[in-house]
């Protein structure tokens, strides 16, 4: 896009209601479940209860005969079609080692059976009447296990493909290198190592997997789903049941949160089948337990970084290996690994040398999948940790360390060219870098000078501030695409219709204001209707932080082609070139001040003269993927009797572009950190040792509420990015990467012990503060 | 199935329920889809009404134990066409992300400020700390609430 | 998730030789955690097990009048009658031989009635009610209100009462320890009406019918009675992986009539004599609570389990009764979370 002129912006930059706001404030019907469902199918799905074993045999007999049930779905009466689960552009980069029902179970939970009954009780008593055989076989339950010599194989099948060595459990290995590390590290002066290890964790939106399936008037089916990639949906739905693409019909209604979980096509084949099969509507809606079990996890991961630097603080050498665990299937298991990568290491564009290399490994676990962060959150634990070690080993403050290594504006990585989503990535220059007054603003903010070292002591109380610097993305570059459509009515209102998938993040709200800003009318005379795949034009979905840079990009666009069209039609009315002609407030207005409203406009082009439909379609494939930037300060407590971790004092400076709307970008962040504060403090899936979740609750896995928030403060600091929509870049997932190592970092600074595996239990953090105690011999 | 008389949102309703009923799944069954369910068990508090004007996991109350009392679900707060302040208050500070924990989180509020019109940060926190979010990190609720309470101190409801 | 009916439970070898196994069902079930439900909607919390329950099982809910006719109708089929409160915890599990529920919660009066000698508080009394109550806001220098407060979260405590509460007795239960060290008495109901004291209701819990819990009465307490709560949860809206509370008279810096008890241990609250005894009529000097400190986390009864460790239970146990002795000494000011 050219350059214009940056006049201060009408809409772009207002925090404006959302367009959505006062329905979901009133509790009004907008979400899957809020239909009338007496006439569907209730839809229940049985669960393995081994880690993995072979269905011998499955007898449904019993099941059949009791009253009210109407389908009952096992492998023998379904497609065999292996696809991804993964909610991802074709061809997605994820194994094809998924079958609707297969003859093996590979995690406690996995699908064996389901049931489609008049009643929900019904499916419930059919499940437990269903008689399976299994035989039990070894099961692999750790990432070392996997790889292990002669371990069991998890994915034997003969259909899978994309998986790069099924007999050795490996689903994805990438291995890049920039220069020579090991030389790299020789020349350094300080040399510094930090192995960390993360746990299983969870989104747990609020609302759990559900989806409502029916055929309409015209026998096409139709899915209404809580899903964040609804034209995904679609395509893999009509894959796996070979059933053409156009028989389908995936409509996205509100969505009760996802963060990932919902980038993923996890119950929509079900639902679909059953009304293909019955006729009828089907309902399937996850428990929360099931959703624990079943759905999607984050990557537990173990990740080490090496770092090497010269006396003056440059590093000279990095280099980082990660083991990912997906779990029983291959779902984003190359595209979390490389991100792991592809996101941390550019940020230290300095060091000529770099290694990051890794596997992504099957185990007889829960699946892992996408979570916001995407792999970058895992990364940053030991990469900006161990950037703290080696400030202190060089002596330097941690703050001027991250100023001497930082990327800035104008520089480049080859990592970006080297290492993208599980493929190769794209060369890029950062056009837009203000991670430097987020730095200093940060800092100021949370007092670092001042508390920095000084371990202030409150009863049993240790007080310490730690920090950490991060960049993601802004989308796939190449590959996501996005389009929407902009039509006009003759009030001068918009119907704008967008692929782009609004799961609570208000993407439907800024891309009215972008669209709003280009045709000079306030956002609320933008009609939006998003995410349905017969309606709105193609976008992959809201994942990838794409949907403000890419979908916000076609939608300028498309609002350009209608602007200049309105301008067209106004330039006789007006007897003024085109040319000269802008839009304010709802006017089409010439140099010498004449004007003509919108509604005046689009009536002379709908009924009397040269009459068209003032509309158009426009898409976006980024060429780049600009990082937003962030630095985090923290300021934590420890009580030393206990070792519970309080976040005291939490401060966020991110430069996210140009921020469209403040307040809900605001939002973005404090959402996203308060789930990395659980992640780092709270929230762990305990698994037992044949496989089984151990806490699939809220009473037990424990996620942050309102009693556990610290004094929480996210600054916007605007930079302007040529590339993006209005200047804007991202700010969906960055923030959730900062907690963990800002934290740590806060603990070290405050207690003097370096924690290595989350979360930070108070029982965890216990023990290595009482190791600490004890003299070096005895740890 | 029997037949319970409920007062809902100021409406007396006759509805039928087995015995096991919990009156979320009455309410929803009877069209009130604002209340929702995360959980099923008391833990995320997306459920909440008030019961004879205190907040409820509506997923822990036996349908029958509400008989003849008095329910207000998210869809009894606004009064016609205008919103009750609590949720203009959500509106305007940014409080609403996805929507789906906001109607129980809008009536813990209801409740604290029926008792307390000017709530310390403490006891606005305490006041929803039933009630679970994904989305937005509090901070905005908190802050909204807040807002809320000073609107109606002052009488105001724009 | 699902069970198969025929009840077989599959023999669970991990690792080792591969065998078959019949049934689909969810394997042995682990010890009974805690009739808790999570999911879709109602199940039974095993450990490492979720089985589905569902409340489609009962099939009335009955309204005694008196204590008496709710004693004869549970006595009469005792397998398939509970009696129902609140509701909450019926409503997370009911075993499913369970058909009848006995609504007893509008028997007798409800709230906090102030008497001669102390407060009686009716079953059916929310735990809401019972801290709002002005009162309790004074009772033990407000120690019972601030050992409320830490149960659950308020839209609990606006529909659990204290009966239920004290008949549920979950093992982490926040109600059971502050009646315990409050030398409370538990009014039951079992044919005829008694008072025992709180430990004895527990200690005399037997495969009978449980009594019905009436209500619960609280004795005097002079002005110089003082009481501090401590509860280590993970996140503030949690139960405790170890709690524990002290109430004591102090005068002068002596204190008389000392309680000291810890719960969640996993256990079910229980006093804990010894340290007690080494602290009644004693000045609450640092090497007293130190040493009472140590003492408790000896005694405790504590265990692993999948929220803690034996041996943080321990810590916490130490730290927990020295915190609470110290705020004794200075004046029993209000724990925080």
């Amino acid at each position: 896009m050219s350059e214009r002129t940056r006049e201060p912006f009408a809409v772009v930059g207002q925090s404006v209601r959302k367009v959505d706001g006062v329905g979901l404030v009133k509790g009004n019907p907008k979400f899957v479940a809020d239909v009338d469902l007496s006439k569907a199918l209730h839809v229940r799905i049985l669960g393995s209860p081994h880690a993995h074993a072979r269905i011998v045999r499955i007898d449904t007999s019993a099941a059949a005969q009791i009253p009210g049930v109407v389908a009952i779905l096992t492998h023998e009466n379904t497609p065999s079609t292996r696809h991804t689960t993964a909610g991802q552009g074709y061809p997605e980069p994820s194994p094809y080692d998924v079958r609707m029902f297969d003859t093996k179970v590979r995690f406690v939970g996995d699908r064996v059976a389901a049931v489609a009954a008049e009643t929900e009780e019904a499916a419930e008593e059919a499940l437990r009447a269903i008689r399976v055989v299994y035989e039990e076989l070894p099961a692999v339950l750790s990432i070392d296990e996997a790889r292990a010599e002669g371990a069991p194989v998890i994915h034997d099948e003969t259909d899978a493909t994309g998986i790069y060595e099924a007999a050795r459990n490996i689903v994805a290995d990438v291995d890049i290198d920039v220069g020579d590390v090991g030389r790299g590290f020789t020349e350094s002066d300080v040399v510094v190592e930090a192995t960390c290890e993360t746990q299983y964790a969870q989104h747990t939106p609020i609302e759990t997997h559900v989806v409502h399936s029916y055929l309409d008037s015209d026998d096409r089916l139709v899915l209404r789903t809580s899903t964040q990639v609804p034209f995904h949906v679609r395509r893999i739905v009509a894959q796996t049941l070979g059933i053409p693409i156009q028989q389908i019909r995936v409509i996205k209604p509100r969505v009760g949160g996802g963060f990932g979980t919902k980038q993923e096509v996890l119950l929509e084949d079900i639902a679909g089948w059953v009304t293909l099969r019955t006729g009828r509507a089907a309902f399937l809606c996850l428990s929360r337990s099931e959703e624990f079990i079943a759905a999607r996890t984050r990557h537990p991961m173990r990740v080490r970084v090496k770092l090497g630097a010269r006396r003056d603080g440059v590093l000279h050498a990095i280099e980082m290996e990660a083991t990912s665990n997906t779990g029983a299937y291959g779902a984003h298991g190359l595209t979390v690994l490389a991100n792991t990568g592809s996101k941390t290491l550019p940020l230290y564009n300095k060091a000529e040398n770099a290694h990051f290399y890794g596997q992504a490994v099957y185990t007889n676990l829960p699946v892992s999948g996408a979570y916001r962060g995407y792999g970058a959150t895992q990364g940053y634990f030991p990469l900006e940790t161990a950037m703290d070690e080696l400030a202190e080993r060089l002596g330097l403050d941690p703050i001027e360390l991250r100023r001497r290594n930082h990327i800035r504006v104008g520089e480049t990585s080859p990592i970006f060219e080297k290492l993208g989503e599980g493929r190769e990535g794209v060369s890029q220059t950062v056009k837009s870098c203000e991670l430097e007054r987020c730095i200093s603003i940060g800092a100021e903010r949370i007092g670092w000078r001042e508390k920095r070292g000084t371990r202030r002591r409150e009863g049993p109380w240790v007080h310490g501030v730690g920090m950490s610097i991060m960049m993601q993305g802004s989308g796939i570059p190449q590959i996501d695409m996005a389009a929407a459509t902009i039509k006009m009515n003759e009030d001068g209102s918009f119907n704008l219709l967008i692929g782009a998938t609004d799961i609570g993040t208000g993407s439907d709200t800024i891309l009215a204001q972008i669209a709003a800003e280009v045709l000079g009318v306030p956002a609320s005379r933008m009609i939006v209707t998003s995410s349905d795949t017969d309606l709105t034009p193609f976008d992959v979905g809201a994942y990838a932080s794409s949907t403000t840079y890419v979908s916000g990009m076609a939608v300028q666009r498309a609002a350009e082609k209608v602007r200049d069209q309105i301008l067209s039609v106004a330039a006789p009315m007006l007897k003024t070139p085109a040319l000269s002609l802008r839009l304010v407030g709802e006017h089409v207005v010439g140099p010498a001040g004449e004007g003509t409203s919108l509604a005046d406009v689009c009536r002379r082009a709908m009924y009397s003269s040269d009459q068209f439909q003032i509309a158009a379609t426009a898409s976006c494939v980024p060429s780049e993927s600009p990082p937003p930037f962030l630095a985090n300060f923290a300021e934590v407590a420890v009580d030393v009797e206990t070792g519970r971790v309080k976040v005291v004092q939490y401060v966020a400076a991110v430069d996210c572009g140009v921020a469209i709307n403040p307040l809900m970008a605001e939002g973005q962040m404090e959402g996203a950190i308060v789930n990395g504060i659980g992640y780092a403090l709270s929230e762990e899936m305990l698994l037992s040792s044949t496989g089984r979740v151990r806490n699939p609750s809220l009473f037990d896995y424990k996620i942050p509420g309102a009693l556990d928030i610290p004094d929480l403060d996210v600054i916007l600091v605007e930079s302007y990015e040529p590339t993006g929509p209005m200047g804007a870049k991202s700010v969906g997932e960055i923030g959730i990467n900062g907690p963990i190592p800002t934290i740590a970092n806060a603990i070290y600074d405050a207690v003097g012990i370096r924690l290595r595996r989350t979360p930070f239990t108070p029982e965890r953090v216990l023990e290595a503060l009482e190791r600490g105690r004890r003299p070096k011999g005895e740890r | 199935m029997t037949s319970l008389e409920l007062t809902i949102n100021g409406e007396r309703r006759v509805v039928h329920a087995a015995p096991g009923d919990t009156l979320l799944e009455v309410l929803r069954r009877e069209g009130y889809v604002g209340v929702k369910k995360g959980c099923g068990s008391g833990d995320c508090g997306a459920c909440t009404v008030l019961l004879d004007g205190r907040a409820v996991n509506a997923c822990l109350v036996l349908a029958a134990k509400a008989e003849k009392r008095t329910i207000l679900t998210i869809e009894g707060l606004a009064d016609g066409g205008a919103l009750h302040p609590i949720q203009e208050a959500f509106l305007d500070e940014g409080a609403v992300q996805c929507g789906y924990c906001t109607p129980g989180m809008v009536l813990s509020a209801y409740d604290l400020l029926s008792r307390n019109s000017a709530p310390s940060e403490g006891e606005i926190r305490e006041a929803i700390s039933g009630n679970l979010c994904r989305c937005t990190g509090y901070v905005k609720q908190v802050r909204a609430i807040h807002a809320a309470a000073e609107r109606m101190r002052s009488g105001r409801n724009e | 998730m699902g069970r198969s009916a025929d009840g077989q439970v599959t023999r669970r070898r991990s690792g080792g030789p591969v065998g078959l196994s019949l049934g689909c069902g969810l394997g042995s079930p682990g010890p009974l955690v805690s009739a808790r439900g999570d999911g879709n909607n109602r199940r039974v919390e095993r450990e490492g097990d979720v089985e589905d329950v569902g409340l489609q099982h009962i099939q009335s809910i009955a309204r005694p009048t008196t204590a008496d006719e709710a004693w004869r109708l549970r006595t009469a089929d005792p397998e398939s009658t509970r009696f129902l409160g609140g509701g909450i915890d019926l409503v997370l599990y009911t075993p499913e031989t369970v058909t009848t529920l006995i609504d007893v919660s509008r028997l007798g009066r409800a709230g906090v009635a102030s008497g001669r000698n102390g407060f009686a508080i009716g079953a059916g009394t929310t735990l809401s009610a019972i801290l709002e109550a002005p009162e309790i806001a004074s009772y033990a220098g407000g120690f019972l209100a601030d050992a409320l407060r830490h149960v659950a979260s308020p839209l609990q405590r606006n529909v659990a009462t204290i009966g239920g509460a004290v008949a549920r007795a979950h093992p982490w239960s926040d109600v059971v320890l502050a009646l315990l060290v409050l030398d409370a008495n538990v009014e039951i109901f079992d044919g005829a009406a008694r008072s025992v004291a709180v430990a004895d209701f527990y200690a005399s819990r037997s495969q009978n019918v449980a009594p019905l819990v009436t209500g619960i009465r609280l004795p005097l307490r002079t002005p110089s009675t003082r009481g501090a709560f401590e509860k280590f949860g993970r996140t503030g809206f949690d139960v405790g992986l170890l709690n524990c509370a002290c109430v004591a008279e102090v005068a002068k810096g002596i204190c008389r009539g000392v309680r000291v008890a810890a719960g969640g241990t996993p256990s079910l609250a229980r006093r804990l004599p010894e340290v007690e005894e080494v602290l009644e009529g004693k000045r609450l000097s640092s090497e007293a609570i130190a040493n009472a400190a140590t003492l408790a986390a000896r005694g405790v009864d504590a265990r692993d389990d999948r929220r803690a460790s034996e041996s943080y239970r321990r810590t916490l146990t130490e730290v927990g009764v020295r915190r609470c002795l110290e705020r004794l000494a200075d004046g029993g000011a209000e724990g925080t979370r």
